[in-house]
């Protein structure tokens, strides 16, 4: 970081920058318009500064002060977060942890690593892959997200649904609470410490309770074996069974993902291509993981529900390269979308599996009310959805169309029993959908809990609960929309 | 003998077959001086809402296999019985999802789901006593959580009655679920001291197609080779399901082999099974010796083995009192919290039987003995469990030795937020008051 003496009179700035170092803040207009938003890039907002602490200490120095001088304030990691967590609303102090970016502890016989929140999320499974470990949540985005932001949405990506999610992996926290105490939970990664499992509490709190400048986190060992499945459905239909006879046969696939014909024209048009016929309606990717003697067994079971499904075509990787490409076209499919449509919307929604024909009908009709193209990519083997809402942001009327299309399919999921988010966070994207899914009692239940941890609600104000006294908000769309 | 002027008021909203005097308060506390049997949501918050507005105090349990786990009173006004609020609500089994009625037997629920070929991931001790509320209560599990987790990885959905007589969902229906505050963690393990659990929906595995428990016993009574094998073992590929070291007083109950005995469990097809078993038998130090117990010779195994923790609704037999301590530390200092049990038995002139998971950290110690012999190992477990870096809670121990020791061990520095979320959710304390950990 380039260092230039503070020009500012902002007594805020000129403090801040005793904290960090002047090296170390960002507060020009021109800085700080690549902090306005995270990956939900439909609202924008400025934030007041952007501080790089290179500790606890000086995290809890920086929150002491916004919170002695009542300057509201958030913490960020890689800005990769899909639901709008980090973005400022209200003109926030931006803590970004990316220089906190240190491994400082490995311990494999004990299966446990300690890092700091900005560690990139893949960069722990490289630091151990040499031993045969890996570090098992694996969004999307692992190559270039932290783990802190992971904890704070606790992220989980294609292999959750044999591993579990981010909380499932967490052993300790060391957390900067929103008045600048520091506390430690679970510290060295000892199972169930006595007290309510704040851990619990923490992880996927999105920020709003406490800012965590180290974690302890669980390491698995590679399993002995993998095997990879794609298969080709000409109905979508078809396709939904084949997952859930899959899931009912006894079978816990490591990922079970499923893409649909307009999510497969996308991956198909852009950098990962792997030559799926364009002309399927949807296609299966499984994987199954452990021991090699039993993976044979579970193999033959998938292909024969497969078939049994009228699958067009199933063939199993025959080689890690091969089952690499397919696992690189599927996790940039988000991405993808950049091939076929100007500007898209990704949803979040969670279904019971049995529910997922019915729920893709739906999201059918409200394409087709709306008037815009809507790709499923998604992890079918849990349910979770990802519609993802094509628009154009600068035909006039089409991005408030398509949020409201995208808050549409949520209310799908939740007419079925299921939810609105999975993995993505609620953030400022989904806070008025939470009353899809819970009471106002059970809101105020949860927005208890945070005046426990952050009574004056200088942390993240704003995100994760919907507007109180209002029960319905039209979404206002921000006027810098690109 | 009680003149209860209130229980006419409990007449309200409980029939008079649905409550039940109590002459005198039970040896493990914990008791009321009126046993309520809601059988509806309702009816439980019923109950909660009249106690919460007049002041009296609710203990809550389920079939009382944990009655001996935590509690600064010996009787409450009310205890609530959750006993005659079971049954499942509903097995979605396409979903592999399960809601239950919190006084649901665990094993009960496992039998219904077994011819689906389904279960709950979760090894609770008593399984045929205790109930899903309680286990979910009090954060139980066995030597399993290596392989399944535990409570917090099942539990994807709760409707907590809250003091005040609320119902208050948390979580969902789906097993993947991150819209509000993960709010189930915080009733999970939380000793009913925020509400009553009333339904809990639980995500479910299948049933593993075999099952085997290869047990490993090391009569020379060397902890360092234990460790090697341990170590060399994890670090395989292999996927045991559990790695649980037992003592040789514990072997000898299990076995008739009074060596030190590491229970290897395997669940998977079977040729994944006799392969693993192989493995253990290539990396067995030759002074070992190993037998593998399967189908129902597993089950049989299985079976005893949740029953040797102490449960609160058998009376103790014979003089002297019992103790279970649950100790925390993390995974491989399991070998030295089991060698140094054995120096506190001897030392403190108690019998002590324990076991722990190298895979996982937790460990549990059964004490017996004179009230000074226990109250003395437990103090002395405590201090070396602290020493590792853990913890020690202690799971069970007649009222009368509750008071003379803190079963939760002090309070962490963050105390002030476990404080704070009991007061926002039950400000009038008044479920499980001084249950848990500092008295909250």
């Amino acid at each position: 970081m380039r260092k230039r003496p503070i020009a500012t009179n902002d007594p805020h700035i000129r403090a801040l920058a005793r904290i960090v170092g002047e090296e170390a803040i960002l507060y020009r207009k021109e800085d700080l318009i690549a902090y306005d938003c995270d990956g939900f890039t439909v609202h924008r907002h400025l934030p007041k500064a952007v501080v790089f602490p290179n500790s606890t200490e000086e995290v809890a120095a920086v929150v002491k002060y916004c919170h002695e001088h009542e300057l509201p304030f958030l913490a960020r990691g890689a800005g990769t977060g899909l639901s709008g967590g980090a973005i400022p609303l209200n003109g926030e102090v931006i803590i970004s942890l990316t220089r906190m970016k240190r491994l400082l502890h490995v311990d494999l016989e004990n299966r446990r690593a300690v890092v700091e929140p900005g560690f990139v999320n893949l960069k722990l499974t490289n630091s151990v892959a040499h031993r045969g470990y890996y570090y098992a949540p694996d969004p999307s985005s692992q190559y270039c997200c932290t783990i802190g932001g992971n904890v704070a949405e606790n992220a989980g990506g294609a292999h959750c649904l044999k591993y579990g999610v981010t909380t499932n992996h967490i052993l300790g926290l060391e957390i900067v609470l929103p008045d600048g105490e520091v506390i430690e939970i679970g510290g060295n990664g000892v199972p169930d410490p006595p007290g309510y499992d704040l851990l619990g509490l923490l992880t996927g709190s999105e920020g709003t309770l406490g800012i965590v400048t180290k974690i302890t986190v669980r390491l698995l060992k590679n399993p002995e074996a993998k095997q990879t499945v794609l298969a080709y459905f000409d109905e979508v239909e078809d396709a939904s069974q084949t997952v859930s006879d899959i899931i009912s046969a006894g079978i816990v696939p490591a990922a079970l993902e499923m893409m649909d014909q307009t999510a497969i024209e996308a991956v198909e048009a852009a950098a990962f291509p792997v030559g799926h016929p364009k002309d399927i309606a949807a296609l299966l990717l499984i994987e199954v993981d452990g021991i090699s003697a039993g993976i044979g067994e579970q193999i033959d079971d998938i292909l024969t529900i497969c078939r049994r499904h009228h699958v067009r075509e199933v063939k199993v990787a025959e080689s890690e390269e091969e089952r690499a490409r397919w696992w690189a076209n599927r996790k940039t499919g988000f991405g993808a979308m950049g091939a076929i449509s100007p500007d898209y919307l990704v949803q979040d929604g969670v279904i019971p599996r049995s529910r997922l024909p019915e729920v893709l009908r739906e999201i059918a009709n409200i394409s087709r009310k709306y008037g815009l193209r809507i790709a499923n990519i998604f992890h079918a083997g849990d349910g979770n959805l990802h519609p993802l809402v094509l628009f154009d942001a600068s035909q006039p009327g089409e991005t408030e169309r398509a949020l409201a299309a995208g808050s549409e399919c949520l209310k799908a999921c939740a007419a079925v029993g299921g939810s609105i988010t999975g993995e993505h966070g609620v953030g400022l994207e989904k806070k008025e959908e939470m009353r899809f899914i819970f009471s106002d009692e059970e809101i105020l239940a949860q927005t208890a809990i945070r005046d426990v941890f952050n009574p004056k609600n200088l942390l993240n104000a704003g995100k994760l609960f919907p507007t109180p006294g209002r029960c319905v908000e039209t979404k206002q769309v921000s006027s810098t929309v690109k | 003998m009680l003149s209860l002027t209130w229980l006419d008021e409990l007449c309200a909203f409980l029939s008079p077959e649905q409550m039940e005097v109590n002459e005198s308060p039970h040896p493990l506390g914990n008791s009321g001086a009126v046993t309520v049997y809601p059988q509806t949501e309702e009816e439980i918050a019923a109950v909660l809402r009249y106690a919460d507005r007049q002041g009296k105090k609710v203990v809550v349990m389920g079939r009382g296999t944990k009655r001996g786990f935590g509690g600064q009173r010996e009787q409450a006004d009310i205890l609530l019985s959750l006993e005659n609020y079971a049954g499942i609500v509903e097995h979605a089994a396409a979903d592999m999802m399960v809601t239950v009625k919190a006084g649901t037997v665990f094993g009960d629920l496992q039998r219904e789901l077994a011819p689906y070929r389904q279960k709950v991931a979760l090894d609770p001790f008593w399984p045929d006593e205790a109930t899903v509320g309680g286990v979910i209560a009090a954060n139980d599990s066995g030597p399993k959580r290596l392989g399944y987790g535990a409570a917090r990885d099942s539990v994807i959905g709760l409707r907590i009655v809250y003091p005040n007589g609320t119902v208050i969902r948390s979580g969902g229906k789906v097993v993947k679920n991150v819209a509000g505050y993960d709010m189930n963690k915080l009733f999970i393990g939380a000793m009913g001291t925020l509400g009553v659990l009333s339904e809990v929906t639980l995500k479910l595995r299948p049933l593993a197609k075999y099952e085997s428990v290869v047990l490993l016993s090391f009569p020379s009574g060397d902890v360092q080779s234990i460790h090697s094998f341990a170590v060399s073992f994890l670090d395989t590929m292999m996927e045991p399901i559990c790695f649980e070291l037992l003592t040789p007083t514990l072997a000898e109950r299990l076995t008739g082999r009074p060596v030190y005995t590491l229970v290897i469990g395997f669940e998977d097809v079977e040729k994944a099974v006799h392969y693993q078993e192989q493995w253990v038998e290539r990396l067995c130090p030759k002074a070992a010796s190993m037998a593998v117990l399967a189908g129902e010779e597993a089950e049989a195994f299985w079976r005893t083995f949740y029953t040797i923790a102490p449960n609160g609704r058998l009376t103790t037999s014979g003089g002297g009192v019992e103790a279970a301590v649950k100790i925390g530390v993390v995974n491989l200092d399991v070998l030295s919290v089991l060698r140094e049990s054995e120096l506190i038995a001897d030392r403190c002139h108690v019998q002590i039987e324990a076991h722990g998971g190298l895979g996982h950290g937790l460990c549990q110690a059964y004490v017996r003995g004179s009230e000074e012999g226990v109250i003395a190992a437990v103090e002395e477990l405590r201090q070396m469990a602290v020493r590792l870096g853990g913890y020690a809670v202690v799971r069970h121990l007649p009222f009368f030795l509750r008071q003379r020791i803190d079963v939760w061990g002090g309070k962490p520095a963050y105390f002030f937020l476990l404080e704070g979320i009991k007061r926002k959710i039950d400000p009038n304390k008044t479920v499980n008051d001084q249950r848990f950990i500092g008295g909250i």
